[in-house]
């Protein structure tokens, strides 16, 4: 017997009176009848089926009890008033009227509901990540004022969210604006306290950092300044979670010494519950960084991130005035290392969003502009649905009803069906932002990405667009009662029409949509375009069938260089042996993440004259099989081999646009080039130029030095294979794990992935904004479908005198077209005027294309065009087959 | 002389015609009203059962009954005197229509 709870649920969701009137009575029978089937089924597929199919009637029983509920007994509303004075009742009854009414009219319920809802849904899914990315507050006291400090190179323009060490301490000190400045960096580690290794993720701290983002500790204290001087005994904090899970939460763990890879340190205090650092990363230690209190002569001897506090009632402006001028001084103090350098404030908030946060403001305009469409849309079908209650509401006037008393039942009306499609809205946006979430870039620095749901704020929000929808089409509703109490027809028996007043507001809702519907199709055609430039960008490598895995070594057994020696030499051989490999290589930098890392480029024969900087080119330190796996031609010389041990001289090799620059009328190769200090290298090859930091990043100078001498702990393999690199990465893994079993790989992805992962957002972006175009497309085409049908229902007879006249079926055609042709003409020109001054919204989006591309716009027009005649060609058809004769008899 | 329209609608007519001399469950009355080609779906048929009973032109409870081996309830109805009046005064109409139409009175001609 299926479950009585769900009839229990179902009844309560009904009307007492219904219930004991309809459903239960009426349920006992499908009891009785199903009881009375299942006794007589024989067959088990028959039984399989007996009980879907009553649970099915059970539902249908509910959906016609509440159709009985809403139909039955109600007084009919075209001539009687209610009984009930009181508000309430009325308002109740105002209800009641607008449900019976939308029943009634299921072809236009279900059309206006469906727009609406779309609308709010889609709306409300933007917002709900709009709403966790950019709205909601950082999980810090008073977030708003803190701020991130990035270098800009004011030669290049080419910036970095990570400052020199030496400018760090100076800036610290001279600062003004800022409550304090604190440095900060990630990295992992393993604490190898037990038998059971515990990978972790470490934030590293300055003297300030934690107390500037007001982390209070659940016990002990704060890392503070005594902890970052140099010398200082080592310690530690615990996050609040590997406090729980690692050490059961034991309050005896201040002061117990724990052992991390390279270091043993002393807890000194425990973490609030939640805290992490940025916000959506994961925080289980926190160590302090050993800083100088003193600049460093070599300022840029090192590099941290650096997040900053304002004081009380200072802005970002004043942040940025006062690091302007930091920056101006310190150019004049140090003119070698610092010229050109210059350093600004970001937004907390702005910093870690990135370019999601230009991208979701982008498509929440967007989506604003088809909740409008839809609007339109709407409003046009309440008005051509007014025509047909013209008569009902007449008789209404007639009989004493007011105007406001009309006026209020129309708003009622369209309030129940802006709250029912609202309901529905929110519901499409539970999984529509979902699937948002799950199409942006997963990037673990966006806040709120990993927390997107709809709470009261996105419910206030969708709330809002409701009341305002339910106000647009209000309007709507009293425009119609004012005119028909202008006109006064009770005479209205020869059919309804349209006054000139509703004509005009349809045309003018129609011109609306078709201006709204270019300005989304040009933003799509523009995005289109961008993409297909991007697609068709040559970064300098290949990226098919290669796979990257970031291999990090145990620091407390790879200390000496000889066992990181003995660990590469064995990896690389295994690898390279695995079946399906062709090259295998290792870099510290994977192109096309973003990455900015730069080095000063300097010959010692031509030195920069002094007072000025040298200037700086991309950074990367790269074994001889980085270049053959990503298939960087060598130009002339040589790639790195085993001839470049850390005994032997220092080599590089460079890219072709530092041999163009830098060696303009003789070869690069041989010749020197200053590293550090007074040190140089050799420049043993030149290779091919690629694109760095993105695919938009133009090919760029670089400088290789050789990981053949460095090999650091920590390191990204890149693997060519011969086929789908993803079947080999199991043997590869096997093949690491079997020299270190305490190697920690992980970020293991194709490079053809990064790739495609680095121009993601303009993916997002592209997809959604051209569904919008063609959701707005495909409703300003019903709109115009719309009005040109009543119009030619309008003009059967005038059309009936003129095909009896001698009009021919394409002079009839034409006539109906011209009229659309109108519409779509004005429509097109407000919108692309529109387009024209909106399209520098898309400019961070936007690639290898420019805003008037007409090539896009002239696409835009004839595609709107060609919908537009297709909405229109119907009606002009059935216009083109009135019977002359039968319209002429009528008259 | 003027005549009173039925106090009886078709339909009512119908049903209260089933239970005229016994009392019946409602879903053997709803196959009843069905043969004569009025289809209601359940909740509408026990709706206009429930108006009758309102009206107090019948009288409806729950009785137990075994299926199989399940013990569920189903509704049954009996006609009360207000019923039986209604029901002979609907029909008395009926007959008197039905004579003038034989005799030629309802005629427009």
């Amino acid at each position: 017997m299926p479950d009585p709870r769900l009839v229990r649920v179902l009844s309560a969701l009904l009307p007492r009176r219904v219930v004991a009137d309809a459903f239960e009575p009426a349920w006992e029978d499908l009891r009785i009848a199903y009881l009375i089937r299942r006794q007589r089924m024989t067959s088990p597929l028959g039984k399989a089926v007996l009980r879907p199919g009553y649970l099915s009637l059970i539902i249908l029983l509910f959906l016609d009890c509440w159709r009985i509920a809403i139909l039955v007994r109600q007084p009919h509303p075209a001539i009687t008033e209610p009984k009930q004075t009181e508000r309430v009742h009325m308002f109740l009854y105002l209800i009641r009227h607008a449900f019976r009414q939308l029943v009634r009219e299921p072809a236009f319920t279900v059309a206006a509901l469906l727009t609406l809802a779309l609308g709010v849904g889609a709306n409300a899914a933007v917002f709900a990540v709009v709403e966790a990315v950019l709205l909601r507050p950082l999980p810090y006291p008073s977030a708003d004022d803190l701020v991130i400090l990035n270098h800009r190179d004011k030669r290049t323009g080419i910036t970095k969210e990570f400052i020199a060490i030496g400018d760090y301490v100076d800036l610290t000190t001279r600062q003004k604006t800022f409550e304090s400045i604190g440095a900060w960096g990630r990295g992992q580690t393993s604490l190898v306290d037990r038998d059971d290794p515990y990978r972790v993720h470490l934030l590293g701290v300055g003297a300030n950092t934690l107390d500037l983002l007001r982390m209070r500790p659940v016990l002990g204290r704060v890392i503070n300044a005594d902890d970052t001087r140099e010398n200082a005994p080592p310690v530690m904090m615990l996050g609040y979670e590997t406090w729980k899970k690692r050490y059961g939460g034991d309050p005896a763990i201040l002061g117990r010494v724990i052992r991390l890879e390279q270091s043993e340190r002393q807890v000194v205090g425990v973490a609030s519950e939640g805290f992490t650092f940025p916000p959506n990363a994961t925080t289980d230690i926190i160590i302090p960084f050993d800083l100088p209190t003193v600049a460093p002569a070599q300022r840029k001897s090192g590099w941290t991130f650096a997040i900053a506090r304002l004081k009380p009632g200072r802005t970002l402006e004043d942040g940025a005035t006062d690091l302007t001028m930091m920056s101006r001084q310190l150019e004049k103090e140090f003119p070698q290392q610092n010229l050109a350098s210059e350093y600004f404030p970001l937004g907390l908030r702005t910093a870690l969003a990135g370019n999601t946060k230009p991208a979701l403001l982008l498509l929440f305009a967007a989506v604003g502009v088809v909740l409008l469409i839809a609007c339109a849309n709407v409003a046009n079908l309440l008005l051509a649905r007014s025509l047909g209650r013209r008569r009902e509401m007449s008789v209404r006037l007639a009989l004493g009803a007011g105007g406001g008393r009309l006026a209020l039942q129309l708003l009622t009306e369209s309030l129940v069906l802006a709250l029912v499609a609202g309901t529905a809205g929110v519901l499409m946006a539970y999984w529509g932002s979902h699937a948002l979430v799950a199409l942006l870039p997963q990037s673990s620095d966006v806040p709120g990405l990993n927390d997107v749901r709809i709470n009261g704020r996105v419910l206030v929000f969708a709330l809002g667009i409701v009341v305002l929808t339910t106000i647009v089409f209000g309007l709507v509703a009293a425009l119609t009662v004012r005119s028909e109490r202008a006109v006064g027809v009770l005479n209205a028996s020869r059919g309804s029409s349209m006054g000139a007043r509703a004509r005009r507001a349809t045309s003018a809702l129609v011109v609306a949509e078709v201006a709204l519907a270019i300005v989304l199709l040009v933003g799509a055609g523009l995005i289109l375009r961008s993409f297909a430039a991007l697609l068709a960008v040559d970064p300098g490598f290949r990226t098919e069938n290669v796979m990257t895995l970031s291999v990090q070594l145990p620091g407390n057994r790879y200390r000496e260089r000889g066992a990181r020696e003995g660990f590469y030499t064995q990896a690389l051989a295994q690898i390279k042996a695995t079946p399906g490999v062709q090259d295998v290589g290792m870099a510290a930098v994977t192109p096309l993440t973003g990455n900015n890392w730069t080095s000063p480029f300097e010959r010692p024969e031509q030195p920069v004259p002094a007072g000025e900087r040298p200037p700086e080119v991309g950074w990367q330190l790269a074994s001889n099989g980085y270049f053959k796996a990503l298939q960087i031609p060598l130009v002339t010389g040589r790639l790195f081999d085993d001839r470049d041990s850390p005994s032997s001289p220092m080599v590089v090799i460079v890219s072709e646009a530092i041999q163009r620059r830098f060696f303009p009328n003789e070869s690069a190769v041989g010749k020197r080039v200053k590293i550090q200090g007074d040190q140089t290298a050799e420049i043993v090859g030149v290779v091919g130029n690629i694109r760095r930091a993105g695919l938009r990043d133009e090919p760029r100078a670089d400088i290789y030095f050789p990981f053949e001498r460095n090999k650091p702990g920590q390191t990204t393999l890149f693997v060519r294979t011969a086929a789908n690199p993803e079947k080999a990465l199991p043997a590869i893994k096997a093949a690491i794990t079997r020299i270190e079993p305490n190697a920690f790989v992980s970020d293991e992805q194709t490079l053809a992935h990064v790739a495609s992962e680095s121009e993601r957002v303009t993916q997002v972006v592209l997809w959604l904004l051209g569904v919008f175009a063609v959701t707005s497309l495909a409703l300003a085409a019903i709109g115009i479908y719309g009005v040109m049908s009543y119009a030619v229902r309008q003009r059967t007879r005038e059309i009936g005198t003129r095909i009896a006249l001698g009009a021919t079926r394409g002079n009839i055609v034409w006539l109906v077209l011209r009229q659309g042709v109108t519409i779509a003409a004005i429509g097109t020109v407000v919108g692309l005027a529109t387009g024209l001054g909106t399209t520098r919204f898309l400019s961070s989006i936007m690639y290898g294309v420019k805003g008037t591309d007409p090539l896009t716009l002239g696409t835009a027009v004839v595609l709107l065009v060609i919908t537009i005649m297709l909405a229109c060609y119907v009606p002009a058809r059935r216009a083109a087959s009135v019977d002359p004769a039968k319209t002429l008899a009528e008259q | 002389m003027p005549r009173e329209l039925p106090p009886l609608s078709h339909l009512q007519f119908l049903a209260l015609g089933v239970i005229l001399s016994s009392d019946e469950p409602g879903r053997v009355i709803r196959d009843v009203v069905a043969d004569y080609g009025v289809r209601r779906t359940g909740a509408a048929f026990y709706q206009l059962m429930a108006r009758l009973e309102r009206d107090g032109l019948i009288d409806g409870w729950y009785e137990p009954v075994v299926v199989g081996d399940q013990a569920v309830r189903e509704r049954r109805y009996r006609i009360t005197a207000a019923g039986s009046r209604a029901w002979r005064q609907t029909r008395s109409f009926y007959e008197t229509v039905a004579a003038a139409a034989a005799q030629g009175r309802l005629s427009n001609a």
